[in-house]
């Protein structure tokens, strides 16, 4: 017998009974989320690790004027899928019209955009920024709105090379996605003409014949560098780098000069009021002055935005799209004028090639937004952004 | 020989000095500027002189003349009040309070009605400049900037950033009479004659929508040399006295645009300050002042000639200009 247990909640936003449906869903699958979730050792919180929720009734609040212009309501919902049963028929509830934003961990998404696809829905993946994922999972129904990892490297690397930082000490972790997301680095720091001074990997362990390997002082030493790259994605050691540096130098990377998509000090663009609405357009949950959202809290908003602007931007495309009894969703995605406001400065648009989202990245310290990339200077004869991420030429995934 | 050099060098001297004389008189302005985040007036004359520096207000934004001839009024923002200052005697005559988020300004002065956005709030309100009292609010869509009220004072038109509409109300019974949709983040709206220019600062570009039908008549894109589509981010629109020209400015492109009004043809692209968005235009036609919100200055540009003549430093983020006849 096979259960099927779907935890779905339906959240219908109160608008008159007519026009066509807009479907937004939310997958998430909690029992497979550890409880440590953004947690160093001894449960140190580290890195934001919240719900996307939020986010998406954001960006469905702020859309509500140009829902009720364009004849539009809202339908959100939440599919929390039961990893001890097949993915298959839980995900097949979805509405066939939807967008459907996934946040679930790495391998797990996998899975489910494999099955979304056969299942032509438009699938969003806000969360993940394997390049990988853009390169080896090529579907037609997969969109990024969160930043890869070569579009947050490229931006830290515009960001030295700009700077005159151009010898740079790469310092890696052990773990498995530490050595991709290096020579992910690594890519960008070629490409925009970086010098590698060494490339070292560190240890948690304190045996003293270690030493070169787990003391700051040590692993900095030895070479001649402008600056220190911490490449450290579980945030257990590079946190302790900086100021311990041998040389007087600075850090960037995962501490230090760290490459987002969104951040809370925002001064410009309109930054401020998007980050003051998030905290406090839900009166029964209002979020301290220092929370923000967290980049794939902003790719989800993101996301329902580029719907919501899309209706403005497609010309009369909207009409026909929105005489219907639900918004075909991939239509939206798929149009060439597809745009979105993303108060960064800059519209957003997808890339064809890949189907990410082009964004301009921000270079921030814990209370400070110290550039915006694309830096200037770095040039691209089509699109601002581009010199951002893989560009077309480069992508292995060619959807267009 | 001698006596013939004397003379020369005496008339190329009275004509110097009668051109100086000639250039004073013609290009003569006194200027306000609002400076967001230093919290200050500055008064700047045709020469791109600071007389003086007025602390005003927290975030002091839009501005507009008032009913009096010496009167400035101007939006303080994080202050929610819009203050009554007199650019004779340097004080600050009246202040109209509870006003949330006080953005952006308009004036109707046959009816002494002031139009105000509330950025915040998500609407606008409409205040008897006479008694101080709030006659409406009107509901607008999110982050409501640009607002602009028809000569005749029979309607209203209120861009909303967020949203991407701008909301019509008639200006009499207050009542919503249409909603428009521009592009990607409208900012500033501008009327001449039945036509509404609207600039939308992500979409690049400025709509012209028709003031009776509220249907979309034209655009301009814009194509600065060097420049991407996505850099181009126009604020504010400012048509010359005459009404034969528009005058745009880009944002991030640093550039500000001179547009045929009839023919919509662009003539000039002109080189000022970082993300340049305010702008303002002397009483006699001859000077449009550019202020650039990211490098902290303005830029003076000979419309005639339509050359930058002087860029002189601002306070800190300087929003928006009123220019006054000296």
């Amino acid at each position: 017998m096979i259960k099927i247990l779907v935890l779905c909640t339906l959240i219908v936003l109160s608008f008159a009974a007519r026009g066509a449906e807009l479907h937004i869903s939310i997958v998430t699958t909690s029992d497979l989320e550890k409880p440590t979730r953004g947690q160093s050792f001894a449960g140190i919180q580290t890195q934001i690790e919240r719900p996307v929720l939020r986010a998406a009734k954001l960006a469905v609040f702020e859309s509500r004027t140009s829902f009720e212009t364009h004849d539009i309501k809202p339908v959100l919902t939440t599919l929390n899928l039961d990893s001890s049963t097949e993915y298959g028929p839980q995900l097949a509830s979805i509405h066939p019209d939807s967008l459907v934003i996934v946040d679930t961990p790495e391998d797990t998404f996998v899975e489910i955009a494999q099955i979304l696809n056969q299942l032509n829905l438009a699938t969003i993946n806000v969360r993940h920024t394997n390049p990988e994922l853009r390169q080896t999972l090529c579907l037609a129904t997969l969109y990024h709105t969160i930043p890869s990892d070569r579009m947050y490297f490229d931006a830290l690397v515009q960001f030295l090379i700009y700077s005159g930082w151009r010898k740079v000490l790469v310092v890696h972790g052990p773990g498995k996605a530490d050595h991709a997301r290096a020579k992910t680095l690594n890519d960008s720091l070629s490409k925009f003409g970086a010098d590698v001074s060494d490339t070292r990997e560190f240890t948690l362990s304190h045996y003293p014949d270690d030493r070169d390997r787990n003391k700051p002082e040590f692993i900095t030493g030895g070479a001649s560098y402008d600056v220190v790259a911490v490449i450290d994605t579980a945030r257990d050691f590079g946190r302790y780098i900086q100021y311990r540096t041998h040389r007087a130098r600075p850090v960037v990377g995962d501490v230090g000069l760290v490459p987002r998509g969104w951040h809370r000090t925002l001064e410009r663009y309109g930054a401020p009021q998007l980050n003051e609405r998030y905290r406090s357009f839900d009166s029964t949950a209002k979020l301290p002055a220092s929370d923000a959202m967290s980049d794939a809290e902003f790719a989800t908003w993101s996301a329902i935005k580029l719907i919501t602007n899309s209706l403005n931007t497609m010309g009369t495309d909207t009409k026909s799209l929105v005489d219907n009894e639900s918004l075909n969703i991939s239509s939206v995605l798929e149009h060439p004028e597809a745009q979105v406001d993303l108060y960064k400065g800059t519209r957003g648009s997808i890339r064809r090639w890949n189907q990410q989202l082009r964004q301009p990245i921000l270079l921030t310290t814990e209370d400070a937004v110290i550039a915006v990339a694309p830096m200037p200077k770095f040039l691209h004869p089509l699109h601002y952004v581009d010199t951002l991420g893989l560009d077309e030429p480069e992508s292995t995934c060619q959807l267009d | 020989m001698v006596f013939f050099r004397k003379v020369l060098g005496a008339a190329l001297f009275a004509i110097a000095v009668l051109a100086i004389f000639l250039t004073k008189t013609v290009f003569a302005f006194e200027a306000f500027i609002s400076n967001e985040r230093s919290g200050d007036l500055i008064s700047i004359d045709q020469e791109g002189e600071t007389a003086y520096v007025q602390p005003i207000c927290n975030r002091p934004r839009g501005m507009v003349k008032g009913l009096e001839q010496n009167q400035l009024l101007i939006a303080c923002s994080d202050d929610d009040k819009i203050l009554e200052f007199n650019i004779r005697t340097r004080a600050v005559e009246r202040s109209f309070d509870d006003l949330y988020g006080a953005m952006s300004l308009a004036i109707h002065r046959p009816t002494q009605r002031l139009f105000v956005t509330n950025e915040g709030r998500s609407q606008a309100m409409v205040i008897d400049l006479t008694t101080g009292d709030t006659l409406a609010i009107l509901p607008t869509g999110l982050e409501p900037d640009g607002i602009a009220v028809t000569d005749d004072g029979t309607q209203v038109f209120i861009a909303s950033e967020n949203a991407g509409l701008v909301h019509v109300f008639d200006a009499l019974s207050y009542q919503q009479t249409a909603v428009i949709v521009t592009h990607l983040r409208p900012r500033r709206v501008a009327l001449l004659e039945n036509r509404l220019w609207v600039s939308s600062e992500m979409g690049s570009r400025v709509e012209i929508f028709s003031t009776e039908t509220y249907k979309k008549i034209d655009e301009i894109i814009f194509a600065p040399k060097g420049f991407r589509s996505e850099q181009l981010t126009p604020v504010d629109i400012l048509f010359d006295q005459t009404g034969t020209l528009a005058f745009v400015a880009l944002g991030a492109a640093n550039h500000v645009a001179f547009v045929n009004v009839k023919s919509l043809e662009i003539e000039k692209y002109i080189l000022v300050g970082r993300r340049a968005w305010g702008l303002g235009v002397s009483p006699d036609n001859k000077s449009l002042i550019v202020l650039n919100g990211l490098s902290d200055d303005f830029t003076i540009i000979d419309i005639e000639s339509r050359r930058p003549r002087i860029n002189r430093q601002a306070g800190l983020i300087p929003h928006a200009i009123a220019v006054f006849a000296k």
